[in-house]
């Protein structure tokens, strides 16, 4: 063989292997700035409905993944006890409403007799009797209108559109004040996080089209970028007990990028898909030419 | 077209379907090549088989990606 030939041989082997350093490049390029996500889920707003006053639910006026609009009584605590304490604190508004009369008229006596027959200090006393008696009166009123609102509260209603999901509360549990009794999901609320690369991050902006395709689901739903978060926790530099830095001493050798969630505004939905919060989503953002 | 492919219930990134779309591609190809007697003018033939087959896989992103 020539050695024209035999270089020939060895210059196509070496374009090609040249080509393919470059090509390789490029996949890697493409596949790993390409601003996509195989860790996106879905979100939404979970409202933790909390009873403001104690007892034992009486009425249980929903089941399990029910539909709930805004303001649907989802349980009625018992409201026997709050009955009592409105009609008593209307009674003593009765009460304090007569000592008050009584009191006015003693003062209204006193006023008409001359210096003669009743003192000034009888006077002056009979007056601070009416104000302390108005007082009194107007207290029992406020302690009224408080005695109305916990009965009013014993009706715990849903304060968002959206599903009852994992009910466990039960006809006669006692639901605590302040400690939360059923999860409501706010449909209204439903949004994909993107839980994106620290590298990919500078070819997102907000306002770009983005796609999100639900795991076992064939379409892509279509949505934009509302935001991106501007905060995460620091792993190396844990907040200490007594405020000072607490950072980790050991540094990996090998170290991954971050992620960053950024979150996806959905359009609305197409017909058959059904949302859950926490199913899993492969996002894929479309940079707008920049 | 990025997804995630199901390979019955094991959800694996696109890069693997890329790879196995570009050795289906790359292997009739190279028994093509074989027939006409083209690696006669091959130096490396391993080294260009390789080579051959990234260039195809770069192909195939390229066109789906």
């Amino acid at each position: 063989m020539s050695i024209a030939a035999r270089s020939f041989r060895v210059l196509l082997t070496l374009v090609v292997f040249a080509a393919a350093l470059a090509g390789g490049w490029y996949v890697w390029r493409a596949y790993a700035d390409t601003p996509w996500t195989r860790d996106g889920r879905v979100r939404a707003n979970v409202i933790q409905v909390t009873p403001d006053v104690s007892g034992a639910a009486t009425d249980l006026n929903v089941q399990d993944n029910q539909t709930v609009k805004k303001g649907d009584v989802l349980f009625v605590i018992d409201q026997a006890r709050y009955k009592l304490a409105l009609d008593q604190a209307e009674a003593t508004v009765d009460g304090r409403f007569g000592e008050l009369q009584q009191r006015r008229k003693e003062a209204e006596r006193r006023d008409k007799l001359t210096s003669a027959a009743v003192a000034d200090e009888a006077r002056e006393q009979a007056r601070t009797a009416v104000v302390t008696a108005e007082a009194a009166w107007r207290q029992a009123i406020v302690e009224r209108d408080v005695a109305k609102l916990n009965f009013d509260r014993t009706v715990v209603r849903s304060p968002v559109n959206g599903y009852v999901t994992n009910l466990l509360l039960n006809e006669g549990d006692y639901a605590t004040a302040g400690k939360a009794a059923v999860a409501v999901v706010d449909s209204d609320s439903f949004y994909v996080a993107g839980y994106f690369e620290e590298t990919k991050l500078r070819a997102i902006r907000e306002g770009d089209p983005a796609t999100a395709r639900l795991m076992g689901h064939d379409g892509d739903l279509t949505g934009h970028v509302e935001s991106v978060a501007r905060a995460i926790v620091d792993r190396d530099n844990v907040t200490s007990a007594d405020l000072i830095a607490n950072v980790n001493p050991s540094f990996t050798w090998v170290r991954l990028a971050q992620r960053i969630p950024v979150r996806i505004r959905l359009d609305p939905l197409p017909a058959g898909v059904t949302l859950a919060a926490g199913m899993t989503a492969t996002v894929v953002v479309h940079p707008k030419a920049r | 077209m990025i997804k995630e492919v199901d390979l019955f219930g094991v959800f694996v990134p696109p890069l693997l379907l890329y790879a196995a779309l570009a050795g289906l591609i790359w292997q009739p190809l190279r028994i093509l090549l074989e027939r006409t007697g083209f690696y006669r003018l091959v130096w490396h033939p391993a080294l260009f088989n390789v080579s051959a087959y990234v260039l195809t896989l770069a192909a195939v992103v390229a066109v789906l990606m």
